[in-house]
């Protein structure tokens, strides 16, 4: 069989698994939410809420019929694309609720990851092609601490220097919340501001983003740094480099050309993990900044046992989750020859 | 453009730097130092220091911050105290009070109802000229429509309305009957209430579950342009029949922690810090203010926090129990250690800012008594040394300052009756523990409260009052059975209903006092503190109003 047909054969057998895994993520997450405890309509409605009430509004949402009915009724709904009502904010789709809150939740994923691959690929490199230098325990203990420091007390931290102390960057929110937002077809600011050719709007959204996303991408950076420099010192000692070295070629090039390219193979697989679980909800940099993200959400509609948004909003991220993973696979399949399936 | 430019100059001066060296460690850590920088430095020029972060300040609007939530601004399922205040700034009532006071006057009505002989029946005038957000004319029939889908729609506050109403009429244009099923004293501080807002009866629908969370249109000063993840935009309604706000709008945002709009007001990037700050927060911000750095106003609030006792539980069914445990507490204490002072020590359920009539009842009977009395209603009950009382008090776990007090409370009761009393502090999230409270399962739980309306019975009928059961079998269906506590008494139910029928203010305090003293004597609820409100605005703002009905006015605040 050749390489190609292999290949797709792969992705085809990793997309029909694709159903099942979410099929079981939202199983597990039907039954774990049933089993918690706390009633979604005394959490609504309050402990004083007469018995009429509750029984009226427990008809309406369908929670007085049996598990398994409910089950159909969410699966059936499910294939039909439809996550439900939001049982806290009645008449509010969970569509509705993920429209509104995961632009934000994926705008602060993609420019963090984008800090902590630049910060971290850089750092790992630097470490890597000056091995045993003060350089490169520089490198090492930068790594160290970025990957063990928590991310509250990081964002605490620079919430404090540089909006408290030096005023230079903005508390909460994505946008000054006097200005009227960038509207748009993707609800990225950054994004939609470019796409209408406002480069103010862009200007003060990147404004925003700023403090929250160096503060994640640098504790990122740690997972990277840490790859990249085990990785590429590991790509140095291989006879390929050793021959392209031999042939004159310069270190620059057979570091960044040769070597890189290599060692990268496993950031990939990092990446797009990180990637995916960011997009499921940064939650503790959500709060620590008070971002208007679906992690923020989410944390809300489990306090108030919101089933069906709990729900949608998991099965969206189990989605994400999925497909990433599956575009990993296929990546790392194609790139790296070695990989056999 | 200017902007671009830069972006621009910088990314050609960073890369065409870099592709024409060589990759030498110690300058790409320069160069990696000069991006970052850059960057920051692009982002911060590009974008001007010279305003305050988020415009607050430098803008003609005034941004208002919170740390609170709300989850609906349907005012038929709206309930919370946050909501409850957007509501109180978008739209009307048929009532509202003065400011400052708890002195009822008309607001969508001409005058105060009419009431008729039997206290049943309620004529109501309205104002002429009145228009809705989009245009439609406010009449009866729309006032009529918006308390009737209040109730039919079955939303969280419903039962305020449905328990008490019979019918709702428009009979006549400009005129509104309503007829309660039993007479009720209070029913025009009722109307009061946030939620009893007109509606468009062109936007909204009458129906069981026919919600619009992220909308409303009514009569009030602003408009609702705009609600996002953390913010809310109120435009002012510029054909409001009434005074027109002082300011050209309103920007709320929201905050996901009290550290977030601490800091977010200290660097000015707010205008009015309003909702929750940690006590030590408020503390630092009182202390700036008298420097006059900025303002602090604060005043009493409706917010009470008190003791549920369970009167069915083995140990807490006996009342000397229940008093001893009411003797122990030392409010003041409490006050200091957890609050910082910034609450009041509360001595019956009905705030403070009913004076003359809340009574500092449990001051008079439990406070009084001495270490060895305490002990002896507690020898009277079978405790001693050998055999002493054991206890749980439970608290909800989101709640950070209820554990401190709880925490404290258990030192206090250890620190003189340790022999005799042990005290255990459990903590259960919310929704676990309103599943769980009518069902009898803790014998004591921390919890609050804040009056649906400004009068002494929203403070008193939802603790005390009890529809079913027997001095024996404790309340099986009613209000304090809701609680948990199960509190039963046929005195007590007799009065709230004769306080109820009672339209004389005079007349009524007798029975309001006799409640209180019931309350002091068989002690089913521990009142601890009332906290106060805080409201922290910028040197420039003015107009800051705090009601005592926990609702705050933006429409008198500018700057």
């Amino acid at each position: 069989m050749s390489r190609i047909r292999a290949l797709q054969y792969y992705v085809l057998s990793r997309l029909l698994l694709a159903p099942l895994m979410v099929w079981t993520i939202t199983t597990v997450v039907f039954l774990l939410l049933r089993a918690t405890p706390g009633d979604p309509v005394d959490a609504i409605l309050g402990p004083r809420a007469p018995e009429e009430q509750k029984a009226l509004v427990r008809q309406q949402l369908g929670l007085g019929d049996p598990i398994w009915v409910q089950y159909l009724h969410y699966l059936g709904n499910l294939l039909s694309l439809n996550l439900g009502t939001s049982l806290s904010s009645r008449g509010q789709t969970v569509w509705d609720i993920i429209r509104d809150f995961f632009p934000a939740t994926a705008e602060l994923a993609i420019f963090s990851m984008a800090i902590a691959l630049i910060i971290g690929v850089g750092v790992g490199i630097l470490s890597a092609s000056k091995p045993n230098t003060p350089l490169d325990a520089a490198g090492r203990i930068f790594g160290i601490i970025t990957y063990s420091v928590p991310l509250f007390w990081v964002g605490m931290l620079f919430q404090l220097i540089f909006s408290v102390q030096l005023g230079w960057f903005p508390l909460g929110t994505r946008f000054p919340v006097t200005s009227l937002p960038p509207t748009g077809m993707t609800g990225l600011f950054t994004v939609d501001s470019l796409l209408s050719g406002d480069f103010g709007a862009f200007g003060m959204s990147l404004y925003y983003l700023a403090l929250p996303c160096f503060s994640l991408g640098l504790v990122l950076s740690g997972i990277f740094e840490r790859i990249v420099r085990v990785n590429l010192k590991q790509t140095l000692k291989a006879d390929y480099v050793e021959a392209a070295r031999a042939r004159g070629i310069p270190e620059r090039r057979v570091l960044l050309v040769h070597a890189l390219r290599n060692a990268l193979i496993p950031v990939v697989t990092v990446l797009g993990l990180t990637l995916a679980a960011m997009l499921g909800g940064a939650v503790l940099t959500e709060v620590t900044f008070s971002w208007p993200g679906l992690g923020n959400r989410l944390y809300e509609a489990i306090s108030m046992r919101d089933y069906p948004t709990v729900q949608g909003i998991i099965v969206f991220f189990a989605v994400i989750v999925v497909i990433a993973s599956i575009a990993i696979d296929i990546i790392n399949a194609y790139i790296d020859p070695r990989i056999r399936y | 453009m200017s902007t671009l430019l830069q972006t621009h100059k910088i990314y050609r001066s960073l890369t065409g730097r870099l592709t024409r060296s060589t990759l030498r460690p110690q300058t790409s850590a320069y160069r990696l130092g000069a991006l970052v920088a850059g960057l920051s430095l692009f982002l911060t020029t590009s974008c001007g220091k010279s305003t305050p972060p988020g415009g607050g300040t430098g803008s003609d609007r005034l941004v208002i911050g919170t740390t609170a939530k709300f989850r609906t601004l349907d005012p038929a399922d709206s309930y919370e105290v946050f909501s409850g205040n957007l509501l109180y700034n978008l739209g009307d009532r048929l009532y509202d009070y003065e400011p400052g006071s708890g002195k009822l006057k008309p607001k969508l009505a001409t005058a105060l109802p009419k009431v008729s002989e039997d206290g049943l029946m309620y004529t109501i005038p309205l104002h002429k000229g009145v228009k809705f957000h989009d245009g439609t004319p406010f009449d009866a029939k729309a006032m009529a429509f918006s308390l009737e889908r209040f109730i039919a729609n079955g939303g969280n506050p419903a039962g305020l309305l449905s328990d008490p109403v019979k019918s709702v009429q428009a009979t006549g244009n400009l005129e509104l009957t309503i007829t309660l099923k039993k007479p009720f004293a209070a029913f025009p501080n009722l109307l009061a209430f946030s939620g009893l807002v007109a509606v468009s009866p062109k936007t909204y629908k009458k129906g069981a579950g026919q919600f619009l969370p992220n909308q409303f249109v009514g009569t009030g000063p602003y408009k609702l342009v705009k609600v996002g993840g953390d913010s809310i935009r109120l435009e002012v309604f510029e054909d409001y029949w009434d005074t027109k706000p002082t300011n050209k709008g309103i920007n709320i945002q929201i905050f996901s922690s009290p550290a977030n709009l601490f800091n977010a007001f200290r660097t000015g990037s707010i205008d009015v810090a309003y909702q929750s700050l940690d006590p030590d927060q408020i503390q630092a911000l009182e202390n700036d203010a008298k420097k006059g750095d900025w303002q602090a106003i604060s005043g009493p609030s409706n917010f009470i926090t008190f003791l549920m006792l369970n009167t069915k539980d083995e140990a807490l069914s006996n009342v000397k129990v229940r008093q001893a445990l009411a003797a122990m507490i030392n409010r003041d204490v409490l006050n200091n250690r957890v609050f910082r002072g910034q609450a009041e020590s509360l001595y019956t359920l009905v705030p403070t800012i009913f004076k003359g009539i809340s009574q500092p009842v449990f001051k008079e009977q439990q406070q009084k008594l001495g270490k060895d009395q305490i002990r002896s209603l507690l020898k009277d009950s079978g405790y001693s040394p050998g055999k002493p009382l054991k206890l749980n008090l439970w608290y909800r776990s989101n709640l950070t300052s209820d554990g401190v007090a709880a925490a404290t409370i258990k030192a206090m009761v250890g620190q003189g009756y340790s022999d005799v009393v042990q005290l255990e502090v459990n903590s259960v999230d919310s929704a676990t523990a309103y599943q769980n409270l009518d069902k009898g399962t803790y014998p004591m739980f921390m919890l609050d409260w804040a009056g649906d309306y400004y009068d002494p019975d929203t403070y008193l009928q939802p603790f005390l009052a009890c529809e079913k059961g027997s001095v024996k079998t404790g309340c099986q269906k009613g209000q304090s059975q809701s609680w948990g506590s199960f509190f039963y008494s046929d005195r007590a139910n007799k009065l709230i209903d004769q306080q109820r029928q009672i339209r004389d203010p005079k007349l009524r305090l007798k029975p309001l006092t006799e409640l209180q003293a019931i309350l002091a004597k068989d002690v089913p609820y521990i009142p601890l503190w009332q906290k106060k409100d805080y409201v922290f605005a910028q040197k420039g703002i003015k107009g800051i109003q705090l009601q005592p009905s926990q609702q705050f006015p933006f429409w008198t605040l500018s700057k």
